[in-house]
């Protein structure tokens, strides 16, 4: 199918890679349809772009790559909700914003998906360790600036 | 809205299956306890409020400050759900079908940082 960007222009993607959220994600509730799109070669964000609606586009990552003590704790009840039946199964990810001059996580509010059947849903995390916003990197605002270890 | 008085150790019932309980009254501060089933999401108000609120500010980051972050730094691991698509220089030339990945098989996925928590969440 063609999924047209305000972003990208027109992406073509296959049928059954279209991850769906059901409940949507949190303000977003009639938005329930997207993909997964990768800017290259090994890129550590995403984008969770919307199919029916070209111009909202959420940049995701993997909080494994940034926040090693992160984990989200998944209750049976939500794994059954997503039909999650072993973990192996199941792939977080949090969405990334720009806040100044920092790139942010929000792991308060990771999103949760059924890799096999491709559901997801947003989880909110009642943990006070995990924030709307952590730092992942400082980047410049003239030139870019990544912190490497 | 509905505005009911109660007194501590009172209860409300919403449907047949959530019950509210004033558990404790102190000040300005009221301590509330939830029976629901484990479908229900229970949160404070605020948490929802803030990831919607992060949500919709996210919703509008066009992309320039992530497109040079994305090749600049290569942990060596990457998600294992695989993209739908790849979005890159070669993207404007729409005319073929097969430039996108439309083909690629579905990798394994990587457990990530799911846990099995078989606790319900505790009522703070």
């Amino acid at each position: 199918m063609q999924v047209k960007t305000t972003r990208f222009g027109v992406v073509d993607i296959a049928d059954d890679k279209v991850i769906t959220f059901p409940q949507g994600l949190l303000g977003f509730p009639d938005h329930r349809q997207y993909c997964l799109l990768e800017p290259g070669e090994d890129a550590c964000f995403f984008w969770l772009q919307s199919v029916d609606e070209p111009a909202l586009a959420f940049v995701l990552t993997d909080p494994a790559l940034f926040f090693k003590e992160y984990e989200v704790p998944i209750r049976p009840e939500q794994a059954e909700a997503l039909s999650i039946e072993k973990m192996d199964d199941a792939q977080v990810f949090v969405i990334v914003n720009k806040v100044g001059e920092l790139l942010t996580a929000n792991l308060q509010g990771p999103l949760l998906v059924n890799t096999l059947n491709l559901t997801g849903q947003q989880l909110v995390l009642a943990d006070k360790r995990w924030s709307t916003r952590h730092t992942i990197m400082q980047v410049g605002s003239e030139q870019t600036t990544a912190a490497t270890a | 809205m509905l505005v009911l008085s109660r007194q501590r150790d009172e209860t409300i019932m919403i449907g047949d299956a959530v019950e509210i309980t004033i558990v404790d009254i102190r000040g300005d501060k009221v301590r509330l306890g939830i029976n629901a089933p484990a479908q229900v999401a229970v949160h404070r108000k605020e948490v929802y409020e803030a990831i919607k609120a992060e949500n919709r500010r996210a919703a509008e980051a066009n992309g320039s400050e992530f497109g040079a972050l994305s090749s600049a730094i290569r942990p060596g691991r990457r998600a294992g759900l695989s993209p739908a698509g790849r979005i890159g220089q070669n993207n404007g030339s729409t005319g073929s079908n097969g430039a996108n990945h439309a083909n690629e098989a579905p990798k394994p996925a990587r457990p990530a940082s799911a846990k099995n928590d078989t606790r319900r969440q505790a009522s703070t």
